[in-house]
């Protein structure tokens, strides 16, 4: 065995392994920078790292399908997230207030985490899932497509009425309008009302009156 | 036509870019993919022979990393010499043999500026910005390389099962970089020009993506290389006329003309009706359950199906091509950098070898959507004269003197015939998509931004679920890519 069989011998058994400990220590460190990055739209754009390098682990568990939703989606998804929070807060880079929290609240908080930890690890823990040797069909995008419309399209169509929920919500949220007392508000803004846009020709079209 | 010479020297231009850009594409490739692997197998050592393989699995990034900045120099130079047609003016014509070196002139001024960062910015995001808009572009062209060279065997490494499912992941990704971008340069009119450019693409990504899902549906794969294979032998067989929808109508129509026609050696015992009745009455009557006896019902159901899918997919055309400028930010769709609203947009504050990264970007990108069109519409690398034609044309023997001549190339293999072909009928259906996009530009204003949204919204997603639909219907009653 040369050298050169060697060197593809060894890529063959680790190269998965090392790949597997190079995306994690980019993704643990980007996932605590954004919950500690004190400017709320920079931790957006670190969310964006952390499923890039989620995205990497799919590629390495062969599932390109999913690598590229998870791209493709939460790439567009998060840049909305930060262009919402860019609406809703100030978006000159203002450190937002964190250190406001109460003892109280530090120890619910750690409870929820602990909590939601154990929930997590003990429906994912390996014992409950049957480990397979087959080898991966290589048009895994077919059987994907086959099982979500044929053995999972119940569930399927119960993730898109989820969807349908959530945007309905969100359309009543936004329609619920109270209407607000002036001085009741910590911040003054402006009200945009409903009108011609500015620019629009038809408000530009005044009479020109030449004043001599 | 005063305007002949102008558009003759528009002519020349482009002829003396293209060899310039794909010469030195070329070459890059001859000598990495090919001689240093050649040269290399005479020493018998491992390390040699580890130096080979990886310079032949770095070919298709090299060539693409070779390609980028002189593609982009020339395509700048095209669209200011074409625009400047359309608007009859003259262009830039000074800088070198008649403005030839214009662009490049205006690259090496672009990286020897002074890299600003304004003050205020946030400087990490500032740089990473241009960044997250250019990479994207440069992998996600991976897979197309693979499509548009013939599945030549350097460029195999490049291809994947998921295709164009990669590219449009990847082409979403650059929105990001403008987002970021805008926010970090600590400025409104960029900031608003991110704002604008992610409301636009997440709108106007939607009919781009479902258009493309509606190509991918009829061809029934992924995968650009196949996709590309399915539509090779003749313009009839491309996805733009239903993909072999209209197949054999053609010679149908020859025979019907002219009776002696000596190429039609196979179609030669049967006769227009025989071919009609076997192209489309047999799948539809098949497909509908049919007996003999009610022919003439199922040769109305396959005649609508034919022209209800073929229209379907040149309304898929448009609003792949609507998407696709909008997802570029070109004109009528360029309000992220609406020059005379917000300055610059999105790179108002950025100078020098940032603003050269997002300017390569912007027209990386361009070529990109329309080597994405070609492929998927437009046949990949397939010569529109159909093969019989091309026999009976002496196609045969053309190729054969262009063998001959080219024999002692092919033998050191700097030549691959199929591959040389296809890729001149890309780069001909590239580049023609390329200049429609300047002449949009030249003819169009820009849109308002609520226009913007109520256009995509309303008319075009709609209109792009329709279409999905019909040709999901209309697939079922015509042989579409039976022959692969």
């Amino acid at each position: 065995m040369d050298q050169f069989e060697m060197l593809k011998a060894w890529a063959e058994t680790n190269v998965e392994t090392t790949m597997f400990y190079f995306l994690a220590t980019v993704a643990i460190p980007l996932a605590y920078g954004v919950i500690l990055d004190k400017t709320i739209i920079r931790s957006g754009f670190i969310l964006i790292g952390v499923f890039g390098s989620i995205c990497g682990f799919f590629l390495l568990l062969q599932a390109q399908f999913l690598a590229l939703a998870q791209l493709m989606i939460y790439a567009v998804g998060i840049t909305l997230v930060i262009v919402i929070a860019l609406m809703l807060t100030n978006p000159r880079m203002e450190k937002s207030q964190l250190s406001n929290a109460t003892p109280a609240n530090q120890l619910g908080a750690f409870m929820v985490a602990v909590g939601l930890f154990m929930t997590i690890y003990l429906s994912v823990r390996p014992e409950n899932w049957t480990l397979s040797s087959e080898p991966l069909d290589t048009n895994n995008v077919e059987v994907l497509g086959r099982a979500l419309t044929t053995d999972y399209s119940l569930p399927f169509e119960f993730a898109s009425v989820l969807l349908l929920a959530a945007l309905i919500g969100s359309v009543m949220l936004a329609k619920a309008e109270k209407p607000s007392k002036p001085g009741e508000d910590d911040y003054e803004y402006t009200v945009v009302e409903d009108g011609p846009i500015a620019g629009d020709p038809r408000q530009d079209r005044e009479p020109a009156v030449s004043k001599r | 036509m005063r305007n002949g010479a102008e558009i003759l020297k528009l002519g020349t231009l482009t002829l003396v870019w293209w060899c310039i850009i794909f010469g030195a594409v070329w070459a890059a490739c001859y000598i990495v993919g090919i001689l240093i692997p050649m040269a290399l197998t005479s020493y018998e050592s491992d390390a040699a022979r580890m130096t080979a393989e990886t310079c032949r699995a770095l070919t298709p990034i090299l060539s693409v990393l070779v390609f980028i900045p002189i593609n982009a120099m020339f395509m700048v130079l095209f669209e200011r010499r074409g625009l400047a047609i359309f608007t009859v003016r003259l262009g830039p014509n000074r800088v070198g043999p008649d403005g030839y070196l214009q662009t490049a002139a205006d690259a090496v001024k672009l990286l020897f500026k002074e890299d600003i960062t304004p003050r205020g910015a946030d400087a990490f995001m500032f740089t990473l910005a241009p960044i997250v808009f250019f990479a994207p572009s440069i992998f996600g062209a991976m897979p197309l390389l693979a499509a548009v060279t013939n599945y030549h065997e350097l460029f195999q490494i490049a291809n994947l099962p998921t295709g164009i499912f990669f590219i449009l992941a990847a082409s979403s990704v650059p929105v990001v970089g403008i987002v970021m971008g805008g926010w970090a340069s600590n400025n409104k009119y960029s900031l608003v020009g991110g704002l604008r450019s992610a409301a636009q693409a997440i709108s106007y990504e939607i009919p781009l993506v479902l258009s493309l899902v509606t190509v991918c549906l009829m061809a029934g794969t992924l995968d650009v290389v196949q996709i590309a294979k399915q539509q090779s032998g003749g313009i009839l067989n491309w996805n733009i006329f239903g993909g072999g929808a209209l197949r054999g109508l053609d010679q149908a129509i020859s025979l019907k003309f002219s009776s002696s026609a000596p190429a039609l050696q196979e179609l030669s015992k049967s006769s227009f009706e025989q071919v009609l009745k076997s192209v489309y009455l047999e799948p539809t009557a098949q497909a509908l359950g049919l007996g003999a006896g009610q022919e003439g019902l199922a040769g109305i159901i396959a005649a609508f199906a034919v022209v209800l899918l073929i229209g379907s997919i040149w309304i898929a055309y448009g609003l792949y091509m609507t998407g696709a400028c909008a997802e570029i930010n070109r004109i009528p769709f360029d309000l992220p950098e609406a020059e005379s609203e917000l300055v610059s947009g999105y790179n108002t504050e950025y100078s020098g070898i940032k603003f050269a990264i997002f300017f390569l970007a912007e027209f990386t990108n361009l070529f990109i959507v329309a080597s994405i069109a070609a492929v998927m519409f437009f046949g990949g690398g397939d010569c529109p004269v159909p093969a019989w034609l091309g026999t009976a044309l002496g196609g045969p023997q053309i190729a054969s003197v262009i063998n001959q001549a080219l024999t002692p190339l092919i033998e050191i293999k700097l030549v691959d015939p199929p591959t040389l072909f296809a890729t001149i009928w890309v780069i001909l259906k590239v580049y023609s998509i390329v200049f429609f996009a300047v002449l949009i530009r030249g003819t169009l204003p820009r849109f308002r931004i609520d226009q913007l949204m109520d256009f995509g919204w309303k008319r075009l997603i709609p209109l792009s679920l329709i279409v999905f639909v019909l040709v999901v219907y209309a697939r079922e009653f015509v042989n579409v890519h039976v022959g692969t």
